[in-house]
């Protein structure tokens, strides 16, 4: 019997979806193959997400509390998530794809010697490990891929598993940490569009994505006014953020977010292959475009060619109607 | 400030694929600078103009990366290192960060730098692999960098907004390709490309342990990614397909 653990990723205040849908696929691989299923919550407040966590049935939660997780920095992080592991021994970590896994994924396989794959989109327990398909070459193609070993990480893309609730008793362990400020020799400075309260695109239920075609004031109002009525976040094509008009971390494709939301809205978007990469998931993509050969007709469940200055509106207003 | 950028060739991911029995059929004809990397270099580049001191490119692979090499030289890096390779080499990310960690053990700089990720195989791993090896301060995700005394100011990309993070030298970098539009080279970067030095090391005359090289993950396989069918495109007069979309999208699918 083997450890099945799973790194649960705190942001702002807040779990992160993708880390209970890792913990939901751990949790089931557990019990088909008789191994158990754990957490570990690192953060400056870890107790406060233990009762969310024991919903998806971990037999054990580690925490690992201290003031310094309350930014992300990667020298803490990953010596904590050594020292759980080597209490744990764990022989699979999951993790699930953040900016903040993908800043310690590496480091921490080289810690730990371990097999590493990262931004899967499904993975399997094999006889001598895991494995995992992997979207590659600009999400074009997918890859299928082997890791083996006495301990192996592996990333997740959201979205690529549902959350299955199990709730269950689960121990929980305190683990002791502190850290030498001569340990930590990168300095946090300042954080800068903190996102507050706006929604996290790869968490986001619903994303209406603004394009080249709204990049006016007009556009921009209407994009804000569709995504309130929707309750959804805000992405943007690299058009949009290269020229200044939406903020880099607004950006999605294969260079910025990857989501994959239940509902996508693509506006004034052509759909150029490195945008796609990072929405091509999406359960339902809606594009309007006044194109009507722009590529991401093709790959819409949804299109509306026409302009998005006299499509938008009546759109809002009947989803107000819907909504209301 | 000295700075080694590690480069890698791979695909154009933009250039038509083929699969055949699983394996990817790689264009030979269309092999590019990692565009990540490229804006690594640049950023060397720009740091290197502001401060002085050298840029050093750095690359694992086979023979025909040399055309790639030449590349970075021409846009303006000052030297070059191959680490050859046999072109059938399966090397996962960790074996090119324990190839990296041995070549740098005993070499000075103050700022190692490379893309985030390869836009082949998008793994993202290498970087902060090379950095836990070789105990440096790092940051992935770079869309902007300065240099301060001793220092190198990282503005980075994080989950909670934009974090500004001061790495002291020597240090580690990997870089976005949101923070530069890298330099096309001019002709005259061309010509001098000819005459900068590259050295070439070929990866077994290092001193590495051969177990290092053995890689943990393997690709096993590629198959083609179930395309999205094109669904259902409306034209005509805006209010009808605003209420007609509105509405499938409430009863058919659910989503509203």
């Amino acid at each position: 019997m083997s450890t099945l653990l799973t790194h649960i990723a705190i942001s702002d205040g807040k779990i992160k979806r993708s880390s209970l849908e890792v913990l939901s696929h751990m949790r089931q691989l557990a019990e088909a193959n008789g191994h158990t299923a754990e957490a570990v919550i690192i953060d400056a407040e870890a107790s406060n997400y233990v009762d969310e966590v024991k919903k998806y049935g971990p037999s054990t939660i580690y925490t690992v509390e201290d003031p310094i997780f309350e930014n992300h920095m990667n020298t803490p992080l990953l010596k904590a998530l050594s020292k759980v592991m080597d209490e744990a021994d764990p022989y699979i970590v999951g993790f699930g794809s953040t900016e903040s896994t993908k800043d310690i994924l590496g480091a921490l396989a080289a810690n730990q010697d371990a097999a590493v794959l990262s931004d899967v989109s499904e993975f399997e327990l094999t006889d001598a490990g895991i494995k995992a398909k992997r979207p590659v070459m600009a999400a074009k193609i997918l890859s299928d891929n082997i890791a083996e070993g006495d301990t192996i990480l592996v990333s997740v893309r959201s979205g690529s598993y549902d959350l299955d609730e199990a709730d269950a008793e689960a121990n929980i362990v305190d683990i002791d940490f502190s850290i030498d400020d001569s340990d930590v020799q990168a300095t946090l400075r300042e954080i800068i569009g903190a996102s507050g309260d706006k929604i996290d695109l790869a968490e986001a239920e619903t994303i209406v994505a603004a394009g080249r075609g709204a990049k006016d004031e007009e556009g921009q109002d209407l994009i804000n006014e569709l995504a309130a009525v929707l309750n959804a976040g805000i992405g943007a094509s690299r058009a949009l953020t290269e020229a200044g008009i939406m903020d880099p971390s607004l950006q999605i494709g294969q260079t910025g977010k990857v989501v994959s939301p239940q509902l996508y809205i693509a506006v004034g978007i052509s759909g150029a292959i490195q945008h796609v990469a990072g929405m091509t998931n999406s359960k339902v993509i809606v594009a309007i475009n006044k194109d009507p050969d722009a590529p991401i007709f093709d790959i819409a469940d949804y299109g509306i060619v026409g302009d998005l200055y006299k499509v938008l509106p009546p759109f809002i207003e009947e989803l107000k109607k819907i909504k209301g | 400030m000295k700075f080694y950028v590690c480069i890698k060739q791979v695909p154009d991911v933009d250039a038509p694929i083929q699969i055949k029995d699983g394996e990817l059929i790689q264009d030979t004809d269309r092999m590019v600078l990692n565009a990540y990397d490229a804006s690594a270099v640049e950023e060397a580049l720009v740091l290197k103009e502001e401060h002085g001191g050298e840029v050093e490119v750095v690359l694992v692979g086979p023979e025909k990366a040399q055309e790639t090499i030449r590349k970075a030289l021409a846009m303006g890096a000052d030297k070059a290192t191959h680490i050859a390779t046999n072109g059938d080499t399966d090397y996962d990310s960790a074996t090119y960060a324990n190839i990296l960690a041995t070549f740098f053990s005993d070499k000075e700089y103050d700022v190692i730098s490379c893309g985030k990720q390869s836009q082949d195989t998008d793994a993202g791993l290498a970087g902060s692999m090379l950095a836990e090896h070789l105990d440096l301060p790092y940051t992935t995700n770079a869309v902007g960098l300065e240099a301060e005394e001793n220092t190198l100011v990282v503005k980075r990309q994080g989950d909670a907004g934009q974090e500004i993070i001061g790495l002291p030298t020597p240090c580690l970098v990997t870089c976005s390709n949101d923070m530069n539009e890298p330099r096309i080279p001019s002709l005259k970067g061309i010509m001098q490309s000819k005459r900068k030095p590259v050295e070439s090391i070929d990866v077994g005359d290092l001193d590495i342990d051969e177990s290092k090289l053995q890689p943990k993950t393997k690709v096993t396989g590629h198959m083609e990614k179930p395309e999205r069918e094109p669904g259902q495109k409306f034209e005509g007069e805006a209010e009808e397909l605003a209420q007609k979309v509105a509405t499938l999208l409430d009863e058919e699918e659910n989503v509203i």
